[in-house]
C-alpha cells in the first residue's frame, strides 16, 4: 500500500518544504512551467500553509495590476510631481522648433 | 458579390510642435515610473521627441502617435537598463540578491514576518493615483537593477528569454532578482498602502 512517507521516498518530492523554498517555487511558477515534482511540492506547502497561500495570491494579483499601467496612466490625472515642468517644456519645445 | 475589404485608414502624424503639450506628461510619467528620476527621466522624454523628429518619415501609421511614441521612448528606457547592467559582475548581483532574499527568512526558512491577509482589489487600486505613487515609492527603495530588471518583466511584461538577451544575464540571475523584488515590494505595498486603507 502506498502511504505518504512511502510516496515520499519513491518520487523524491520533499512533502515538507520551508516557506522559503516554496516562495521560491512559487516565484518560479510565474516564470516558468514548474516541472512535477515542484508543483507537487508547491501545492502540498500552499494546502497546509495558510500565509505562503496570502503570498501566492497577492503576488499574483498585484501582477494582474502591473500590467495595466499604462491604462491608469491614461485615466488617472498626473500629480504635480509626475508633470513636466514648464521650463523642460519650453526646452523641448525651443529643440523641436530648431530640429524640425 | 463579395463587400469590398475596408481597409483602415493610416494614422497621419499631428504637428510636431504640439508634441510636448499634447504627449510630454504621458511620457514624462511612463519614464518616471521606470527609472524614478525626474532628471533623468525627462532627458528620456527629450531624447524621444527628437527620436522621434528624425523618424517621423517612417511612421507607418499603424498604431497611434502616442503608442508609436512609447515605443521608441521604451528603447531608450532599455537602453538606460542595459548601460547599469554592465557596470557590476552578473555573480556579484546574483550573491547581493540571495542575501537580501535569506534576510526574509529565519534559519529553518520561515519567514521573519507573516503576510498578513489582503487582497488588492484590481478595479479600486488601478485607478488610485495614491496606489501608483506608493508602489514608485517602494520600487525606489529596491537596488536598481533590481527595480529595472522587475520593471520590465512586471509593468512591460516582457518575457524572460527577451529581458536575459538586452541585460546580458542568466535566467537564473533574473528569477533571483524577479524574487528578491516581488518579496520586497509586497512588504512594502503592504506596510504603506495595504495596511493603510
Amino acid at each position: 500500500m502506498t502511504t505518504l512517507s512511502n510516496w515520499e521516498e519513491e518520487t523524491k518530492v520533499p512533502l515538507r518544504t520551508s516557506c522559503k523554498q516554496a516562495a521560491q517555487l512559487v516565484n518560479l511558477s510565474l516564470e516558468r512551467k514548474l516541472t512535477v515534482r515542484e508543483f507537487v511540492t508547491m501545492k502540498i506547502h500552499l494546502w497546509t500553509c495558510k500565509t505562503c497561500t496570502f503570498y501566492k495570491n497577492q503576488i499574483s494579483a498585484l501582477r494582474k495590476i502591473f500590467l495595466r499601467h499604462e491604462e491608469a496612466l491614461e485615466n488617472i490625472p498626473p500629480s504635480e510631481d509626475e508633470k513636466l515642468s514648464e521650463c523642460s517644456k519650453t526646452r523641448m519645445q525651443e529643440l523641436i522648433e530648431k530640429n524640425r | 458579390m463579395k463587400p469590398e475589404k475596408k481597409n483602415k485608414p493610416a494614422v497621419k502624424l499631428s504637428d510636431a510642435s504640439t508634441w510636448v503639450q499634447q504627449h510630454g506628461n504621458y511620457l514624462f510619467r511612463y519614464a518616471l515610473m521606470r527609472v524614478r528620476n525626474r532628471e533623468l527621466a525627462e532627458n528620456l522624454v527629450q531624447e524621444t521627441f527628437l527620436a522621434a523628429l528624425t523618424g517621423r518619415r517612417s511612421f507607418a501609421g499603424r498604431s497611434a502617435e502616442r503608442t508609436w511614441m512609447t515605443g521608441i521612448l521604451k528603447h531608450k528606457i532599455i537602453d538606460h537598463y542595459r548601460k547599469g547592467f554592465r557596470e557590476k559582475s552578473v555573480t556579484e548581483l546574483q550573491t547581493d540578491e540571495e542575501q537580501t532574499i535569506d534576510q526574509f527568512y529565519d534559519a529553518v526558512g520561515s519567514p521573519k514576518q507573516y503576510p498578513k491577509d489582503w487582497m488588492p482589489e484590481p478595479e479600486s487600486v488601478l485607478h488610485s493615483k495614491e496606489f501608483w505613487q506608493t508602489l514608485r515609492e517602494c520600487l525606489g527603495h529596491l537596488p536598481e537593477r533590481t527595480a529595472n530588471a522587475f520593471t520590465m518583466r512586471e509593468l512591460d511584461n516582457l518575457e524572460t528569454d527577451e529581458i536575459c538577451k538586452e541585460l546580458g544575464i542568466t535566467p537564473t540571475n533574473l528569477w533571483v532578482m524577479l524574487h528578491r523584488a516581488r518579496l520586497q515590494l509586497r512588504a512594502c505595498l503592504e506596510r504603506n498602502w495595504f495596511e493603510k486603507k
